[in-house]
């Protein structure tokens, strides 16, 4: 449950930072087409919501860190490391665990690797994304660690329950 | 193939999976692997096991096939 969470809190982050910069790129792209006479003016809403949604998650994320390593160190029986506790994905509560962990990683890396391949490839299909879909590089960049953290929590999970 | 007595020695010596577990260090889940023979148990690990159960290692654990 913990892990779970800890990967949904995490996705958010990063869906939540990619809304934040497409919020702030789509405004200042819109004064550099003005600036540079593509356009003759434009009209946009400005909100900070999306700022104060990533400070939030970002807040939340920050104190479920602070508390794992807070319950860590009073644990000592688990004989577990502090560095095995930087990333709260990482389930060190026994050797198995951390075995499964290892494993779960390396699934996740390997899926990266691959789909990391066809977002980069996919920028050849869409030659004018910067000025039609200003959005995809952020959502496409913020999708990476998003389905990594993803495929990471499915391989945990199943090779948890064997 | 590593087989092993946990679950035969946890019920002579009255225990459950989550009391052994706490003894031990391990989650109960580790318990269940152990006893489904789906995990094999650091040198450490299976230390502490035998200390429980106040038997050698190789009685505990040993290869498919072996003599006990």
């Amino acid at each position: 449950m913990r892990l779970t969470f800890t990967v949904i809190l995490r996705s958010l982050l990063f869906v939540s930072l990619a809304v934040m910069v497409y919020d702030s790129v789509r405004v200042e792209q819109k004064f550099e087409l003005l600036g540079r006479g593509y356009i003759d003016g434009f009209s946009v809403n400005i909100s900070n919501q999306a700022g104060i949604i990533f400070l939030v998650i970002f807040i939340l994320f920050f104190i479920l860190n602070v508390i794992q390593i807070v319950v860590m160190k009073r644990n000592k029986s688990k004989q577990a490391k502090v560095e095995d506790y930087l990333l709260p994905e990482y389930d060190t509560s026994d050797e198995r665990a951390v075995d499964i962990t290892g494993r779960a990683v390396r699934f996740s890396f390997g899926f990266i690797l691959m789909y990391t391949f066809i977002i980069l490839g996919s920028y050849m299909f869409i030659p004018t994304y910067f000025l039609d879909y200003v959005w995809y590089p952020m959502f496409s960049t913020a999708s990476i660690p998003v389905f990594g953290l993803i495929v990471y929590l499915i391989s945990f999970k199943i090779l948890y329950a064997r | 193939m590593l087989v092993n007595r946990v679950k035969e020695l946890r019920a002579r010596f009255n225990l459950t999976q989550g009391e052994l577990a706490k003894r031990i260090g391990v989650t109960r889940q580790t318990i269940v692997s152990l006893e489904k023979g789906s995990y094999i148990p650091s040198l450490l690990l299976a230390m502490n096991i035998a200390e429980v159960f106040g038997e050698p290692i190789e009685s505990i654990f040993y290869k498919e096939g072996d003599d006990e």
